[in-house]
Formats: C-alpha cells, structure tokens, sequence
C-alpha cells in the first residue's frame, strides 16, 4: 500500500467502498444462512425448525401381558418388523416403547394401537439452524465472532459508500435514522412502557 | 472459470454444513461432568425428599426428547414404568432428536416441585402439545395435587 502524501487525507471513503464490497460478498453464506434460520427459529413454537416430526397410527393384534422380552419380540412380529429395536422401554404396564433409528414405536398392549413416531433432519434448514444457534460449539463460536465483526464493519461501511443527496447526509442519514427507530421504538414500547403486556 | 468459483463457493459451504454435523459417537453437552458415582433413578423415585436439592449423576434411557426446544428429556429409570425428567435452561443445552433411544449419563440438582391441580393440568395440557396429543389429553385423569420430581440438568454426555 501507498504511503499518504504530507498534508493528503486518508481516502476512508475508497476504503469504505472496498471493505463493504469485498466483506459483503465473503459475508454472504453466512448471512443468508443465519437470516433463513433466523426466521425459521423465530417460529419455534409452532413448528419444529429443525426435524419433520411425523406420527402414523397403526393397528396390531393387542398383546398379552408377558416378560417384556416376550412383548418385544411379539411386538416386533406383527408389526412385520425385519430388525429387533437398539432400546426399548415400558412407560407403564399397557405400553411398550421400541426405539429404532429415526423412529419410536409407542405400542398400547392392550388394543394394540400403535404410533410410529418418525424424525427427520430438515435438509439444508437442520445445518442451518445447527450454525446459526452455535450448536458445534468450539471454533465455530470464533467463526461466529467473526462474522458478527463483520457484519459491523458491514453497518458501518455501509454509510459512507454513497456521498452526496442519496448519503448519509441526505436521504441515507433519513433512512438510517427510520431503520434505528424499529429497536428503539420497539425497545420502548414493549419493554420500557410495557405497553403490549398491559403492564 | 465461473465453474471453477461455482463449484468453490458450494464446495466451502457444503463443508461448513458438513463440519458441524458430523456425526459423533459420544456427545457432551452444557458443563463438564463432576461426578463419579450414579445413583439409581429408582432410589431417586423412591425417597425423593431425600435427595431434594442434592446433586447427583444418574444413567439412562432417553425415552422422550422436547420436541420444540430439546430443552428437556425424560430418562427411563433402572426400572421398569419409572422414568425422571431432565431439565435443563432452554438455549443453553439443546438435545438433539436423535437422542432418543440413546443413554445419557447426567448431571443435576434434584427438585421436588408439588403443583395444585389446577397447575398440573397446565403442566399435562402443555406437555401434550409438546408431544402432538393434545386431542387425547384428558384433565379429568389428572385428580388432585401432584408432586413431580424433577432434575435440574447442567451437564449430560450422550452415548
């Protein structure tokens, strides 16, 4: 890099340019990872974000009491399983838990309704949430420290790339100010006045 | 070129996604285990005052897992019809779903909660929507004041 000359001024703005370009363009996997998992975890209690959760019913022959051996093995011949289950367990004396990979059997011995509970990872929308929500821990905690610092330098390069009546000076400075009210309006209103919990 | 930095720019996010998914045999999660010696569910279920704000190191089956948060687990006990409830801060552990049918060693603080009727029937109508049974639930089994022993997690290693 060039010195500056005596009495030159830094050029921040090239800089601000070249940092929002290049950064924006290392910073886009993550930001649209983050941002779709952001409003798929925002949603977390009406929908699992991360897993496909499904529950099928089923009929067998009811089941005597026994051994719980005897039950497992009874349960996993009509239901035509090919595979005896890694784990089971009895919640209670009428049901038989049988666990296999990815699927739960909940057999009611005494009418022999069975529901299959399968889980599923979510493509592309687990690994998501799984980076987005720091769950590998370790480096990736840097990785995410990173990107925060990234999306800063982001914000703040932002402000400067345009001069003039569409900068910070004119309409940008109006736009950046509306863009800093929904916190701050929000942040009032909910949690300083309490106005949406009656409070 | 432009293939090139295709197929660059998918190659580093298909490692990224593959990175933090790989699969592990053994997994840790929240603090460090402490403990070295496990006490029994059963005795936990069996003299539960006794253990009420102790901490202990118990072993067991995950038999059911939170289906929104992963922020609870049920441990089945060394025997059978039993089971204990695991909890733990929400976000700050996270189970995973596939964590069911696995056995976990975990560490907590026993709690011995006693709730109103009005209370458990909150309790069971919240934990059948968790569960997907909310048509099945019936707050008339539930009769009178329940008393829920509970462990409050802090660390689990999953095997």
């Amino acid at each position: 890099m060039r010195g500056l000359k005596p009495g030159a001024h830094f050029p921040w703005r090239r800089w601000s340019i070249v940092l929002h370009r290049d950064i924006g363009y290392l910073a886009v996997a993550m930001t649209l990872a983050y941002a779709i998992s952001g409003i798929a975890v925002n949603h977390i209690a009406d929908w699992n974000p991360s897993y496909r959760i499904t529950k099928t019913f089923v009929d067998v022959p009811p089941i005597a009491a026994a051994s719980t051996p005897d039950i497992v093995a009874a349960a996993v011949e009509r239901l035509g399983l090919t595979a005896a289950p890694t784990n089971s367990f009895r919640p209670d004396p009428q049901t038989l838990q049988m666990f296999y990979k990815a699927k739960v059997y909940h057999v009611d011995l005494p009418t022999g309704k069975v529901m299959i509970e399968s889980t599923v990872p979510r493509r592309v929308l687990y690994e998501m949430n799984q980076l987005h929500l720091n769950r590998p821990k370790r480096a990736w905690t840097y990785v995410a420290d990173v990107y925060g610092v990234a999306l800063i330098i982001l914000g703040v390069t932002g402000l400067f790339v345009l001069k003039g009546r569409l900068g910070i000076t004119g309409r940008g400075g109006w736009l950046t100010a509306a863009g800093t009210l929904i916190p701050v309006g929000y942040w009032f209103l909910y949690l300083r006045w309490g106005y949406y919990s009656g409070q | 070129m432009n293939i090139l930095r295709t197929f660059a720019v998918a190659l580093a996010f298909g490692a990224l996604t593959a990175s933090a998914t790989m699969a592990q045999s053994t997994k840790d999660y929240g603090k460090a285990l402490t403990l070295t010696v496990k006490t029994p569910i059963s005795s936990i279920l069996k003299d539960p005052r006794a253990y009420d704000g102790k901490r202990v190191l118990v072993e067991g089956l995950i038999i059911e897992v939170c289906e929104t948060r992963g922020c609870w687990i049920r441990i089945a006990s060394d025997k059978e019809f039993e089971s204990l409830r695991l909890k733990v801060e929400d976000g700050v552990i996270v189970f995973p779903m596939e964590a069911k049918g696995k056995t976990v060693l975990a560490e907590g603080v026993v709690s011995v909660k006693t709730y109103t009727r009005e209370q458990a029937i909150e309790q069971a109508r919240m934990a059948a929507k968790e569960r997907g049974t909310s048509a099945r639930f019936d707050p008339s089994k539930i009769k009178g004041p329940v008393t829920e022993i509970e462990l409050a997690g802090e660390g689990a290693r999953v095997k």
